[in-house]
């Protein structure tokens, strides 16, 4: 741990600049973590991957003697990321299976909105936060961190340094924007007013 | 934030209880806009099917997790999130054009893959992929910045850098050259080449580090790892990899610590040279190279750095500081001696000796030639790397080497040095000895130029305080001060540092719109980049003409476009900027006929560019070709050069600013002045706003200040015309 120390020196004294010293180091930790928790785990345990990955960070910026940086956040939108392209690989599996396994790719448009199956449902929402991240890019993180990630409303909050008023707030919109998106690009058929001169999402 | 009305709009009528209320609301917050209020409309009738939508979403989410953690455990879980971190990717991706074959290797910044290219040709090439943590746009940046100079390089035992770019997840990747090969140290291990063998193989690095030098090149991170040796036909080929990746990466001294998972250093600090260990350091120049080759050879010959990597971080920063700065490393013949003798064994026999043997080969010239390499003061080591490969030949070749033992005199000296304050007080005694032995004239005569030679040396010191202390300000963004202390200094020898801390203070006057005094810096700047007969300087010219042109100083200006003319006789180079700041303002006919030469030669480099699909250079090419049309008068060319700039995908806000405005400017002359009106308008939009807040100096990528500032001299001209 020496070196992880002297380097943790430097970044305390502004030597060394945190996100590109540090991380890989994180990465480190982690997979060290996770070679010990194989051995010991015990079963029926629940805990996020995410949130295993949280404590690598921590564990390692632990030591530093100010919380002098700003990149926790970078960090952990960077763990949800990988979570998000596990769960749409497994998705994607999953929903080729259910279709007869020989597509490569599953195109949104060859879905529909009601016969979809939950799988389906987390595509559609993966790629209509594609947009949303042009569009709003602060709210997609929101989305990220809170459906990908599994963190709550507090949780997003304390990461972005906002209220967790305004969390709740940017995440009931977006979940509007996003299915508004999903449907405007479907052509389904919808109750009330719809579709027509909602220009937010590109049509493809 | 696009949807801000949208979801202040949505928020409010979302709390009003009747839809009734609702839709008065609505009417009344859209007014006339009908099409944002159809939109919140159809978001607030979405809410709760969203919700289901999301619920059910989410519980596929959990499912996923579930099965995860129950199939590969908590720990499994956890381990392919980090797979899955930015820097790893999985073998078959596509980043850019290029497509993930294998996993290559891992260092403690990157991983490196093998890659197949698709377009423009098919080729397997290197990906480096750097791991999260690097801002992305600022190291692709810093190597744009220094493409142009590495696309000169061009030598067999350098292995190409192709490309700089950003993953889809966000992290830079670097494509270059494959090299399928051996680290020198192992490979002339396995192979137990000899001490000659070695020495040739050494040479030819040196060599490559020669060329890269002087294309203003600095490797920065030479050590083993970073040179492979393939075979080519049966010849052994060393190769240095990496060359602008350290630099764009602005690889400091902690990213040079860093550690894996079993503990093990990855990228030692034991090739890194004093002036690199000094944190804050901005000055890292070719003689920073000299050293990291002097360890390698030292490695080569010894079997050993010359410093042990594991004691060099033992006892922190500082102290492995103090060690690089101050402590003597062993002579190579001596570091031998001092190793157990298992150890030398084993060193000799890779070498095909004995321990006995190997320690006499190195006594005497070889010692002297590792440790001129690694002096402590840059100054005393060889001046160039192909200095240092001259002493290897002339050893092999039994000819007497430049590199000496250090004399008594210069060890005393450095003892003098080391212990500045005890002898003080016993100079005064010593030089009141000598004085009293009395003196011949000749004598005095020998003191006085001695003497003389003293105070230059002392004033050139001197000056290079000032300049290390002034960098060292600059580097904290203390301009003023950094700004006094160098106002009135004066180089005749050159100065890398010195260079950079005028640049600095030129582009700090410059953005704070002092023009003339911003013209003298960069005008020392100029003075400093000829000293040092740098090929990379044209980005300091166009810095320079921009803020003569735009301070007023006409005679400045003609004086400056002939002196570029001058420096650049060299066609190949850099033509593009010579002719756009030197037909920053109109020219005369005899200018024009100089120019010819660079106008021809940036026209076929402009097809080599677009060939090649360098589409940013062959866009500032266009530009470039459509001022010089403009200014000898073929109007119609210059529309089309124009246009043809405007029209590359690779976007750049200055310049295509700058193509309006010759597009302008050649329209009006056409006689076509709606054409004139609308170019001119789509060029004075951006430029006044960039110029409305403070000037920021830029990126190569957004464009730099003076981009900027040559826009805003021909916005002048155009509208004024």
């Amino acid at each position: 741990m020496t070196d992880i120390t002297l380097m943790l020196d430097a970044v305390g004294r502004g030597e060394a600049s945190p996100s590109a010293d540090l991380l890989p180091l994180v990465y480190d930790e982690l997979r060290r973590c996770a070679a010990v928790r194989m051995s010991r785990e015990s079963p029926g345990q629940t805990m996020q991957p995410t949130a295993m990955v949280h404590e690598a960070w921590l564990r390692v910026s632990g030591g530093v003697r100010e919380r002098r940086w700003q990149n926790r956040a970078h960090f952990f939108g960077a763990a949800v990321e990988a979570m998000r392209r596990i769960l749409i690989e497994s998705a994607r599996r999953k929903s080729r299976l259910k279709r007869g396994g020989g597509q490569i790719r599953l195109e949104l448009n060859e879905l529909e909105l009601a016969g979809s199956s939950p799988d389906e449902k987390v595509l559609m929402i993966d790629e209509a936060l594609e947009r949303l991240e042009t569009a709003d890019p602060e709210k997609a993180r929101i989305v990220a961190l809170k459906f990908f990630g599994g963190r709550t409303s507090r949780e997003v909050a304390d990461l972005l340094g906002v209220t967790e008023r305004t969390v709740e707030r940017h995440w009931a919109f977006a979940k509007a924007w996003l299915f508004q998106c999903i449907r405007a690009e479907l052509g389904s058929e919808r109750p009330g007013p719809g579709p027509v001169g909602f220009d937010g999402p590109n049509r493809a | 934030m696009k949807l801000a009305r949208e979801e202040e709009l949505f928020e409010t009528a979302r709390q009003m209880a009747g839809g009734a209320k609702r839709r008065a609301y609505l009417q009344e917050a859209c007014g006339e806009d009908e099409g944002l209020r159809r939109r919140i409309e159809a978001l607030l009738a979405a809410g709760d099917e969203a919700e289901d939508f999301f619920a059910e979403g989410s519980r596929a989410v959990a499912g996923t997790l579930a099965s995860l953690q129950s199939s590969r455990g908590l720990a499994g879980a956890a381990a392919a999130v980090s797979a899955h971190l930015p820097g790893e990717e999985p073998i078959g991706t596509w980043i850019g054009r290029y497509q993930l074959l294998r996993k290559m290797g891992e260092g403690g910044c990157g991983v490196v893959y093998e890659a197949e290219q698709s377009e423009p040709i098919r080729r397997r090439v290197a990906l480096k992929i750097i791991k999260l943590g690097m801002e992305t746009k600022s190291v692709i940046a810093r190597f744009e910045a220094e493409r142009q100079a590495l696309a000169m390089m061009d030598h067999p035992n350098i292995a190409h850098v192709f490309d700089a770019g950003a993953t889809r997840r966000g992290p830079p990747y670097f494509a270059m050259e494959l090299v399928r090969g051996v680290k020198i140290t192992d490979y002339c291990d396995q192979h137990q080449l000899g001490i000659p063998q070695r020495l040739d193989l050494f040479v030819q690095i040196c060599h490559a580090i020669q060329h890269a030098h002087q294309k203003g090149i600095v490797h920065g991170d030479i050590k083993p790892s970073n040179i492979m040796v393939t075979l080519h036909d049966g010849v052994a080929v060393p190769k240095v990899i990496d060359f602008g990746i350290s630099k764009a990466m602005e690889a400091r001294l902690s990213e040079k610590l860093m550690v894996t998972a079993d503990g093990q250093l990855i990228g030692t600090p034991a090739y890194m040279s004093p002036e690199q260990g000094e944190m804050g350091a901005v000055d890292i120049d070719t003689r920073s190279d000299i050293y990291s080759l002097g360890v390698l050879l030292y490695e080569l010959l010894a079997g050993r750095t010359p410093f042990d990597p594991k004691e060099l971080v033992a006892h922190g920063l500082d102290a492995m500081r103090r060690t690089l700065r101050e402590q003597d490393p062993p002579r190579p013949s001596i570091r031998l001696r001092g190793l157990p003798p298992a150890e030398a064994t084993a060193t000799a026999a890779a070498r095909r000796t004995d321990p006995a043997k190997l320690a006499a080969l190195l006594r005497g010239d070889l010692d002297w030639i590792a440790m001129k390499a690694l002096e402590k003061d840059r100054r005393r080591r060889y001046e160039t790397a192909n200095g240092l490969a001259m002493d290897i030949l002339r050893h092999l070749a039994h000819e007497p080497v430049s590199a000496r033992p250090p004399s008594r005199l210069y060890r005393f000296r450095k003892l003098v040095r080391r212990n500045r304050a005890v002898f003080a007080g016993a100079g005064a005694v010593a030089l009141a000895l000598v004085a009293g032995l009395g003196t011949s004239t000749w004598l005095f005569l020998q003191e006085r130029e001695a003497e003389r030679q003293e105070t230059r040396l002392l004033h050139e010191a001197e000056s290079r305080q000032k300049i290390t202390q002034a960098a060292l300000l600059v580097s904290q963004e203390h301009f003023a001060p950094a700004d006094a202390l160098v106002a009135h200094a004066t180089f005749a020898q050159p100065t890398v540092e010195g260079a950079a801390v005028f640049r600095s203070l030129g582009e700090w006057h410059a953005t704070e719109a002092r023009w003339k005094t911003a013209a003298e810096r960069l005008g020392e700047l100029l003075h400093l980049d000829a000293l040092d007969g740098w090929d990379v300087s044209s980005l300091d010219h166009l810095r320079q003409g921009a803020v003569l042109a735009e301070g007023g100083d006409l005679e400045g200006y003609e004086r400056f476009r002939q002196a570029a003319l001058k420096r650049y006789p060299d066609t190949s180079q850099a033509a593009d900027r010579i002719l756009k700041i030197c037909l920053l303002l109109p020219a005369d006919p005899g200018l024009l006929a100089q120019l010819r030469p660079y106008a021809d030669a940036n026209a076929a480099a402009l097809a080599r560019a677009d060939a090649s699909g360098d589409l940013f250079m062959a866009a500032w090419r266009a530009m470039s070709q459509s001022l010089w049309e403009y200014r000898r008068g073929d109007y119609r060319q210059a529309v089309a050069w124009a246009q043809r700039c405007l029209n590359y995908r690779e976007s750049n806000a200055p310049r295509a600013a700058t193509a309006q405005l010759v597009l302008a400017l050649a329209e009006r002359r056409l006689g076509h002045p709606a054409e004139a009106e609308a170019a001119l308008l789509a060029a004075r939009g951006p430029i006044e706003a960039k110029f409305r807040g403070p000037i920021e100096r830029g990126t190569p990528v957004q464009g730099f200040w003076f981009d900027w500032l040559l826009a805003r001299v021909l916005l002048r001209e155009a509208a004024g015309a």
